[in-house]
């Protein structure tokens, strides 16, 4: 029970140019313990914005976030965030990008050597450790992204629609692959995509949030469904075809399109 | 493709050659047919001698000598200009509070020309080497500033927040993620601070001075020798060329992770 | 120079999560930019003045602002040499026009040939690439030869100081035209000229009117430069006015010529910029 996340009445304001911005409000909800949530929902619904006050990356004025009981207060490694694009260093390689975070919490020179090729061992990219990002393709840089927090031991892994820049087919083999890393360490999964079928596969429950100001509007149990051994432990292929997926598939994206559906 | 490519290539260098070939052959018919005055165009043949002259010491004061005065003067206001403008940009970027106390003062003194300070530093510093630094400092100082404040404020976020999430704290944040992220653009604003230095201290030594390419050149004007103009001209801008280039390559140097490099 | 806008607020460099809230620092960026501009430069001016009067310097080293401020207002109706401030700065912005102009009526049509056929561009390209390192104030001895100590040598100047960025934008502003806007018009059946002129033309303007922005502020720097290196030569212009200063040792004149110069050179870019966002309207 100690990876348990816990969000209690939490808000969040920006200012805008033309005014203040309401992104999320009274947002009230419990993860289990490494467990794999997928928060989906329309654009601008603030999930985003969920994310980054879980990763303590700012404080919510109202409301408080719970990390295995004690309240979330600054960012660290045990909240570990991958984004979209522009995570990595450029100006490191590989190996030095990875060996960034180990660094900076103190660990010594020695032991830095053994997680680093551990963990370049679990991503499969021995051989690429004196590259640089440009010299690598999205799938690869993200593997790293993925890699550089991972080592870290993180208790909650946070993902800010990780593979959305990503062809349909690397696409699929990340999926896969984050699958495969996870199960290693199984910290809770926080991952935000707007692939509903990513979703569907991916997760153990499904958020659907409002659009802004971003509120829970309907949790859906996949792993009830999806089996003794999750389907996501299967190749993405055949569990699409599955009638099961495909009914899950289209009851959350019916409930997001009806989140769309008036304004932009 | 490529024997068309190939073709092309001939063409391009052909008719480059054939455009400078026929300036440079006009320039000799013009002036050995006394169409114009040497005042107006020298002939090849004057322009010849009088790089020869300076070139054993115009006036008695030997090539190396003006050289130097330009050169090291330049070089002189250019590092002080670094060594204050780097730090300052950086600084006014990373806190605001520096950004609220200086950025009206430069937005004030920005927009008076580097030239119209040539009089005022002559009135402070007089005719010597200590005026002429402070104008090359005062017009390299300006593009330092800006280019080194915008690489930092440039920062991607994802960047920045991916550190802060792997337990980076702010001095950390400031020299092993926003530094070295803006480093292109803090280059390229020294690069075009170079070539205003070089420019600000040719047009110091055209008003008041004692050597130096500036120096020549007005000689040339003062004693109606067109051909030792047109030398001082030359000599200016193929130095001007030479440090560029000099400059591109320390840069790729100092950068072989961009992407802009041919690189593997 | 601070931004204000959402983004940067929320990725705050300064690093910590910043509450919302009212801490003095978050009280001060609430203000209006033009209230913290206003009141450090109050602020610098403030220093600038105590500085003069404790360490007491010399007036004719560094006046203090208000003598500054005073010997400006004079300049309006006072003359210096020539005339007083509005002979000045007109006989100035007379030479910035001629220099300019010269360099629109080559620069354009040139940069514009020069994107449509290759060959010409061949042929150009070395010649400018020649010329390019020489510094446009270095122009100026010779331009005193061909046309004397006058107005003439100046605007020849600030014409080559002008024509590059010009050239270099209408270049390269049509050449980026994305070519399948040409295509789409070709397959429509237009002609060469319909295609150069309301297809091509348009497409480019916002970077050629960039490239008229920077030829501006590089020749307003050229005007200057030309005008004091003319030194005697000239009588009239605003870098004549700071050449006086200096050589009558009245800094408050050359100090005020200058404040003058940045003035009216921040008007005449707020003015291209303002032109340049108007023609530029229909990019993000």
């Amino acid at each position: 029970m100690q990876n348990d996340l816990s969000y209690e009445n939490v808000t969040m304001r920006f200012e805008g140019r033309s005014g203040a911005v309401q992104a999320l409000e009274r947002f009230d909800f419990q993860v289990n313990s490494s467990e794999f949530l997928v928060i989906v929902g329309p654009s601008g619904c603030g999930k985003s914005t969920l994310l980054h006050l879980t990763a303590g990356l700012y404080k919510p004025p109202t409301g408080r976030i719970l990390l295995g009981g004690t309240e979330i207060k600054e960012p660290g490694p045990d909240k570990a965030i991958v984004f979209q694009n522009f995570s990595l260093f450029p100006w490191k390689t590989v190996h030095d990008n990875i060996d960034f975070g180990l660094r900076i919490n103190g660990i010594p020179a020695t032991e830095r050597e053994e997680q680093i090729k551990r963990v370049i061992h679990l991503i499969g990219l021995e051989g690429f450790e004196n590259h640089y990002p440009r010299q690598l393709s999205g799938g690869m840089q993200q593997r790293v992204a993925i890699a550089r927090s991972f080592v870290l031991k993180p208790r909650t892994l946070l993902m800010d629609e990780p593979f959305a820049a990503l062809d349909a087919q690397n696409r699929q083999i990340m999926q896969e692959e984050l699958v495969r890393i996870w199960q290693t360490q199984r910290p809770t999964v926080l991952f935000i995509t707007h692939s509903v079928e990513e979703a569907v596969f991916l997760a153990d429950r499904v958020i659907v949030m409002t659009r802004r100001p971003g509120r829970v509007k309907e949790v859906i149990d996949i792993a009830q469904i999806a089996g003794e051994n999750h389907w996501r432990s299967d190749p993405f292929d055949e569990v699409i075809r599955r009638a099961d997926f495909q009914d899950m598939r289209s009851r959350i994206w019916g409930l997001v399109k009806s989140e769309i559906s008036v304004r932009n | 493709m490529n024997g068309a490519a190939r073709n092309n290539g001939l063409a391009r260098a052909l008719l480059g050659a054939i455009s400078v070939g026929s300036v440079l052959a006009a320039w000799w018919l013009v002036t050995s047919l006394e169409l114009v005055k040497p005042l107006i165009l020298p002939p090849p043949v004057d322009v010849w001698t009088g790089f020869l002259d300076i070139w054993h010491g115009y006036l008695n004061v030997p090539f190396w000598n003006h050289f130097l005065a330009s050169i090291s003067v330049m070089l002189g206001g250019y590092a002080m200009a670094i060594a204050v403008g780097v730090p300052l940009g950086i600084f006014m970027a990373w806190n605001r509070v520096a950004d609220w106390v200086f950025g009206p003062l430069l937005q004030i003194l920005r927009p008076i020309p580097p030239p119209a300070w040539i009089p005022l530093a002559i009135l402070w510093f007089g005719i010597g080497y200590a005026g002429k630094i402070f104008i090359v400092f005062v017009a390299a100082a300006v593009p330092c500033i800006l280019n080194s404040y915008l690489a930092i404020k440039q920062t991607p976020p994802e960047l920045l927040n991916s550190a802060r999430s792997l337990g980076a704290k702010p001095h950390t944040l400031l020299f092993e993620v926003a530094i070295p992220s803006g480093l292109p653009t803090i280059m390229t604003g020294l690069r075009i601070a170079l070539g205003i230095a070089w420019a600000s201290i040719v047009a110091a030594e055209l008003v008041v001075s004692l050597a130096g390419f500036g120096f020549l050149i007005m000689n040339g004007y003062r004693n109606l020798e067109s051909n030792i103009v047109f030398v001082g001209m030359a000599a200016v801008a193929l130095l001007g060329l030479l440090m560029n280039v000099l400059f591109v390559h320390i840069e790729r140097a100092l950068l072989p992770w961009r992407e802009d490099q041919d690189n593997g | 120079m601070a931004d204000g806008s959402a983004e940067a607020r929320a990725s705050r460099l300064s690093v910590e999560a910043a509450p919302e809230g009212a801490t003095l620092g978050s009280r001060i960026e609430a203000l209006p930019n033009a209230v913290r501009v206003s009141v450090m430069l109050l602020f610098w001016l403030a220093v600038w003045y105590g500085v003069v009067e404790l360490f007491n310097v010399s007036k004719d080293f560094l006046p203090n602002p208000i003598d500054v401020l005073t010997r400006i207002v004079r300049l309006a109706w006072e003359p210096v040499g020539a005339g007083a401030l509005l002979t000045h700065a007109w006989a100035s912005i007379v030479r910035l026009m001629w220099g300019f102009a010269a360099a629109i009526l080559i620069g354009v049509p040139l940069g514009l040939a020069m994107a449509y056929y290759r060959p010409l561009q061949w042929i150009i390209a070395p010649l400018f690439e020649l010329f390019r390192y020489i510094p446009p104030i270095a122009w100026a001895p010779f331009a005193m030869f061909w046309f004397g100590a006058g107005s003439a040598a100046q605007a020849y100047v600030i014409f080559t100081s002008s024509f590059a960025p010009i050239l270099i934008n209408t270049f390269r502003g049509v050449q980026l035209v994305d070519s399948r806007l040409i295509d789409a018009a070709r397959t429509l059946g237009a002609k060469s000229w319909t295609i150069l002129f309301e297809v091509a033309l348009p497409a480019a303007l916002p970077h050629v009117v960039t490239g008229l922005r920077i030829g501006l502020a590089t020749g307003w720097m050229a005007l200057i430069a030309a005008e004091i290196v003319a030194g005697t030569g000239s009588r009239d212009g605003l870098g004549y006015l700071i050449l006086q200063g200096q050589q009558q040792l009245h800094a408050d004149l050359t100090i005020g010529a200058m404040v003058l110069i940045g003035i009216l050179g921040s008007l005449i870019d707020v003015g291209i910029r303002t032109a340049e966002r108007r023609f530029a309207y229909w990019r993000e």
